[in-house]
């Protein structure tokens, strides 16, 4: 009789420790369950404050020209952030604002001869944007300007709309045939016109380098495509060519050079945007190669703008040759050079090297558009638990560009609006 | 003698605990959720209160916008949860103010009757003044945004009173 009391004893007290358990254990399954459910509330709320924040955020940089509205144009520095083109409204940007961003994703290049730091995009191999650091701005700087420092993080990315290939699809008989294509996003161009600049090297009189420039107007087909000719071309020329595509307001460009001297040539680095002043530095003495020997290399330049009838024209700077030069004891000498107008355009700066006769040509924008080059400032979103975006259409200097913004907070889960 | 001990000493105050541990429990989840989703809607109100101060900002920003008073009303909840809200603001320079720079209107939202606050900051040009001591209230007839363009280019911005 003792005995079986004791068994139904331990049965009940089984029955209220599993019972007391399963309840505890239900009642933590539930509060975790709820939280959950008002975190996700949370975090979605948090995301679609980040979405708006984006929206205005990409407008506040769009449409407002900054302080001074003119800081593309000049060497000061600014003290309000905006990238609208102060002679237009809506979405015009200023191509020289844009030039002024610390590209996000070319490796800075040293100067030796400034002691400066330069902010790189270079495109292809002899296309370059090369900005001093004291004239680039900061990511850091603008997210103060915009006062998101500490709160949000952010980056911008230009690229063009539309797309013109080049290439050189047959060379027979002195002369040179270039395929020209022009596409948007996903669709071609047809029957767009196409203006086309096509400047050659000459390296072989005693005042070379000097340059023989052609221009043209052509329509391509139904798939955006046309042949373009070119006379008197020889298979170890250099060259550039340079083709505008505009179809109904939608404006692109494209580019395609060849150059036979892949080791010497000018490097030239913005110094001034108030005075369109451009250094210019022997290759060598940029990327430093103590074991390279004495070299030099001349150079002229002209520059190649597009009307506002979208006709390219030409505005030599240097007609006379003139040189720079790597050790001769004097490797901290440079060039220089004074682009004389605002309007967009590229220079263009053909170039030979001593001895070997080689000879090439290098590209630079003023304007950014001028050049087709993206533009990607600010910080990187790979890292970021999750980032709004956001896009505009914009017309940066005629060409058609699509402005992203990719915005992310930097508070954690605190939500803000 | 153990068992008795484990089930009328320890289990029972247990149970009694419980009786008290699953509403308490239950009505702080609830305060959780009231105050979270309080929470979100004042900061979705901040938000476009924001975004509407900014635009109003960027239309009258131009050369071409000649001087005058631009009203919005806005398209905001006057309550929350049967709670009306009120907010501030306050102009700040992005720079040190020597400099001129743009500035940085930061909005703030309370809830009446609760402690419940939501922020919200707007980014505008150095020609902008806010009006010193203007509130919004959000079920007032007048809640609303206005701005007026001063012939210097001047944009004063003032919630409606």
């Amino acid at each position: 009789m003792e005995h079986r009391e004791r068994v139904n004893l331990t049965a009940s007290t089984i029955d209220h420790l599993v019972a007391v358990t399963v309840f505890l254990a239900a009642t933590l399954l539930f509060i975790g369950l709820f939280n959950q459910t008002i975190q996700t509330a949370v975090i979605y709320q948090r995301h679609r404050a980040i979405a708006t924040k984006a929206s205005d955020l990409l407008d506040t940089m769009l449409l407002s020209p900054g302080i001074p509205v003119n800081w593309g144009q000049t060497d000061s520095n600014l003290t309000g952030f905006g990238l609208q083109d102060p002679e237009f409204t809506q979405y015009r940007i200023s191509p020289y604002s844009l030039m002024r961003l610390r590209s996000s994703v070319g490796e800075p290049v040293y100067y030796n001869a400034t002691g400066q730091y330069y902010s790189n995009v270079t495109m292809g191999d002899r296309n370059f944007m090369l900005v001093p650091y004291n004239l680039a701005l900061d990511y850091s700087y603008v997210t103060r300007l915009l006062g998101i420092n500490n709160t949000y993080g952010f980056q911008l990315t230009l690229t063009p709309v539309v797309s013109v290939s080049i290439q050189e699809t047959q060379f027979a008989n002195s002369s040179a045939t270039f395929n020209v294509t022009a596409a948007g996003v996903g669709f071609p161009l047809s029957y767009t016109t196409i203006s086309y600049c096509f400047l050659k090297v000459d390296s072989s009189g005693p005042d070379s380098p000097s340059y023989d420039i052609s221009f043209g107007t052509v329509n391509a087909d139904d798939t955006g495509s046309v042949s373009i000719n070119i006379d008197n071309v020889a298979a170890d020329d250099s060259y550039a060519f340079i083709a505008y595509a505009r179809l109904s307001g939608l404006v692109g460009m494209g580019y395609h050079e060849r150059t036979n001297d892949h080791e010497q040539y000018v490097v030239p680095f913005i110094d001034s945007f108030e005075e369109g002043r451009v250094l210019l530095a022997h290759s060598y003495n940029v990327h430093v190669d103590e074991t390279e020997t004495e070299a030099t290399v001349f150079y002229t330049a002209t520059y190649v703008l597009l009307t506002e009838d979208f006709i390219l024209r030409e505005m030599p700077i240097i007609t006379e040759k003139e040189h720079v030069v790597y050790g001769y004891g004097t490797n901290q000498t440079f060039g220089n050079l004074t682009i004389p107008t605002h309007n967009p355009g590229i220079l263009v700066i053909p170039y030979k090297t001593t001895g070997t006769n080689r000879d090439g040509v290098v590209l630079m924008p003023w304007g950014i558009s001028s050049l087709a080059f993206p533009v990607v400032f600010g910080g990187d979103p790979q890292k970021q638990e999750w980032v709004a975006t956001d896009i505009r259409q914009v017309i940066v200097g005629g060409i058609a560009y699509q402005a992203k913004l990719a915005l992310w907070s930097l508070e954690g889960y605190q939500v803000n609006g | 003698m153990p068992q008795v001990t484990i089930e009328y000493m320890i289990m029972i105050p247990i149970l009694i605990m419980q009786i008290f541990l699953f509403p308490l429990t239950a009505g702080w989840i609830m305060n959780t959720w009231v105050d979270s989703r309080r929470t979100l809607a004042l900061q979705e109100a901040a938000s476009h209160l924001g975004s509407s101060m900014q635009q109003i900002y960027s239309s009258l920003n131009h050369a071409a916008i000649a001087a005058g008073t631009v009203t919005n009303k806005l398209d905001i909840p006057p309550f929350i949860e049967g709670y009306a809200y009120v907010g501030n603001a306050t102009l700040r320079t992005a720079l040190d103010p020597a400099l001129n720079s743009s500035k940085i209107l930061d909005i703030t939202l309370r809830l009446m009757g609760v402690s419940i606050e939501a922020t919200t900051s707007v980014t505008l040009g150095q020609n902008v003044e806010w009006q010193q001591n203007s509130t919004f209230m959000s079920n007032s007839t007048y809640a609303s945004i206005n701005a007026e363009k001063q012939s210097n280019g001047v944009i004063r911005l003032s919630f409606g009173t």
